[in-house]
């Protein structure tokens, strides 16, 4: 379990991609350590909350998950309005879902709290032989806009621990501002440095 | 693929006996967590408490299915379709058709008997009507003139079957999902606005558990669509659901005597300062209308409203569900608390009586009046709020080129 120390983080993280892009699987393999083959298909978005254990400091994670269909865009900021954390999940087996994952970058970018953390995860990278983007192509996109990037697979439990761990330890220390509810126009991205690629 | 229960051959027998658990003495001790199967086969995990509610439920069932059953035996088999004729009777008949209503209304916030449900929710619904205005072929001929035809609705259909109840002893097999994927495929080429909307699979899904044929099904989800709830629920920007939410948490900070002071009630308030915001549950409420969070036959008790009383059941249900767990929220200290009462809450009200109590004996009465007077007054922020977003959308869009 987490360490014991006083330092004690809450942590918002959101979950946004494409329609069965593996969202819940990942949160579910996270969270419970299962795969289902057929994951429930999510409505407006589900809760969940995991902790773990990250340098110092133990990490809570208040994880929503929400509902990939397009119409459902117009829920989204109800659940990542004052998120600190985010994965944009997309399936590597779907052009169409990367496409989908860039939109969310962008709207984050303009809509979400300046200091989101935000993860890029090429879900389902267990069906290699299906592979539609290339692992190079997602990493290009990610370090030029700021973001950190594994492939993923809910089913093998491939980098799934690791991508929330790695978003434990990027998140800042204090609590991060709540983001007003109206727009907050930000230049991105604000600290620089924060590309890195984890995917090996 | 279809889990170890494919191609099991299941004929729905409502009435049919499912084998009652009776957990032993150590297992109570125990507090151990069953599994068992509800009135409609589905799989639901509870404690030795829960299987005691269900079987007393089944029991309610018969009592009422008894009731029923003696109505139709004195006022002849369709008697309940007499109160919306009324009207066209003459005045002698007035009378007994009123009478009719009243029992009527009673004893359906009682509960439909699970056999009888196709026939009432037909009639009542106005999903007979609905269907008698086409030529009796429609529905087979909807099905066979879109059969083989792809569309960005049918490729998300297709998506969803499979993850429609999981494990469902009809639903999940290959008949279940076929039958699943032409209501839905049919309503997404009769509606075109509403095409496919995620949600919609479990909402047909239930219904086709009810109903007894796959027409009747689709002109339920018709009925429900286009005549139950509020406009443009399931279109492009789900701004019917936007304006249902707003609604809502108006009548949600209203409908609270007991707690309230200063006009502002103290749940909302609470769950304010939380920043819970309550559409994070209520929205999966309203959109599955509430087959997602409601065990099978509580959902279809509310149901069994929804079809004759309109759509401000829903929100009766969605404020008692806050108003049975009222001390409770109001000791929770995070998001996550609440969202845990709440589910809890939902997932095990096996009883539908209690909360169908709570819903209409201490909400307080709504008209339908009165909501759609609410809608009114919210829409023009919703889509006030919907076009400023996709503006702001556009311009980052616009950015990338």
């Amino acid at each position: 379990m987490a360490t014991i120390g006083h330092n004690n983080l809450n942590a918002k993280l959101v979950l946004l991609g494409d329609m069965g892009a593996g969202k819940s699987s990942l949160v579910l393999r996270f969270v419970k350590g299962q795969f289902l083959e057929f994951q429930e298909s999510t409505i407006g978005a589900a809760f969940f909350s995991q902790t773990l254990a990250a340098n110092d400091v133990t990490v809570k994670f208040e994880i929503w998950d929400t509902a990939g269909q397009e119409r459902y865009h117009s829920l989204a900021p109800m659940y990542y309005r004052g998120a600190a954390a985010a994965i944009i999940v997309y399936d590597i087996t779907s052009t169409d879902s990367f496409g989908r994952a860039k939109k969310w970058v962008q709207e984050l970018q303009k809509q979400g709290n300046p200091n989101m953390v935000m993860a890029l995860a090429g879900n389902k990278a267990d069906l290699e032989d299906r592979r539609k983007v290339t692992a190079e192509e997602a990493r290009v996109y990610a370090e030029e806009n700021g973001l950190f990037f594994m492939e993923t697979s809910a089913k093998t439990a491939l980098n799934v621990n690791d991508i929330f761990h790695e978003i434990a330890k990027k998140l800042p220390r204090a609590q991060p501002a709540q983001n007003p509810a109206g727009m907050v126009l930000v230049d991105r991205p604000a600290e620089g440095s924060r590309a890195t690629s984890c995917c090996s | 693929m279809y889990g170890t229960q494919s191609r099991r051959d299941v004929a729905y027998e409502y009435q049919a006996q499912i084998p009652v658990l009776r957990p032993s003495i150590h297992a109570r001790r125990a507090n151990i967590t069953v599994k068992f199967q509800d009135l409609y086969g589905f799989t639901v995990e509870g404690n030795v408490d829960d299987v005691n509610v269900l079987n007393e439920v089944r029991e309610k069932v018969r009592q009422q299915g008894k009731v029923w059953w003696a109505l139709e035996a004195s006022k002849g088999a369709n008697w309940y379709l007499q109160t919306h004729v009324s009207s066209t009777l003459k005045s002698s008949l007035k009378f007994s058709a009123l009478v009719n209503a009243i029992t009527l209304k009673r004893l359906i916030r009682k509960g439909i008997p699970p056999v009888l449900r196709p026939k009432v929710w037909f009639s009542l619904s106005g999903a007979a009507k609905k269907k008698s205005t086409v030529p009796e072929s429609y529905y087979n001929d909807l099905s066979k003139a879109v059969e083989g035809m792809v569309t960005p609705a049918t490729k998300q259909i297709d998506h969803d079957l499979p993850r429609t109840f999981p494990g469902h002893p009809w639903l999940d097999t290959p008949e279940g999902h076929a039958a699943l994927r032409r209501v839905l495929v049919g309503y997404s080429f009769r509606d075109s606005d509403v095409g496919y909307c995620q949600g919609l699979n479990y909402v047909a899904a239930l219904l086709l558990l009810v109903m007894k044929t796959e027409e009747d099904a689709f002109w339920m989800l018709a009925v429900l669509l286009e005549n139950v709830l509020v406009n443009d629920c399931y279109t492009t920007n789900l701004s019917g659901c936007h304006v249902e939410q707003r609604v809502f948490k108006d009548l949600l900070t209203k409908k609270c005597p007991r707690h309230c002071f200063n006009e502002k009630c103290r749940i909302y308030a609470h769950l304010e300062d939380l920043e819970f915001d309550v559409s994070l549950v209520a929205t999966e409420w309203f959109l599955c209308v509430f087959s997602k969070s409601l065990p099978s036959e509580t959902t279809m008790r509310v149901w069994d409203i929804l079809f004759y009383e309109g759509a401000k059941v829903l929100f009766h249900v969605a404020l008692a569900i806050f108003k049975m767990k009222e001390d409770e929220l109001l000791m929770t200290h995070h998001v996550g608390d609440v969202i845990n009462v709440l589910q809890r809450t939902t997932h095990h009200l096996f009883d539908p009586d209690e909360l169908l109590t709570v819903a209409f004996d201490k909400v307080g009465s709504m008209t339908t009046t009165t909501i759609s007077k609410q809608r009114k007054k919210q829409e023009p922020a919703v889509m006030a709020e919907l076009d400023q977003r996709l503006r702001r959308l556009n311009s980052v869009n616009g950015d990338d080129k």
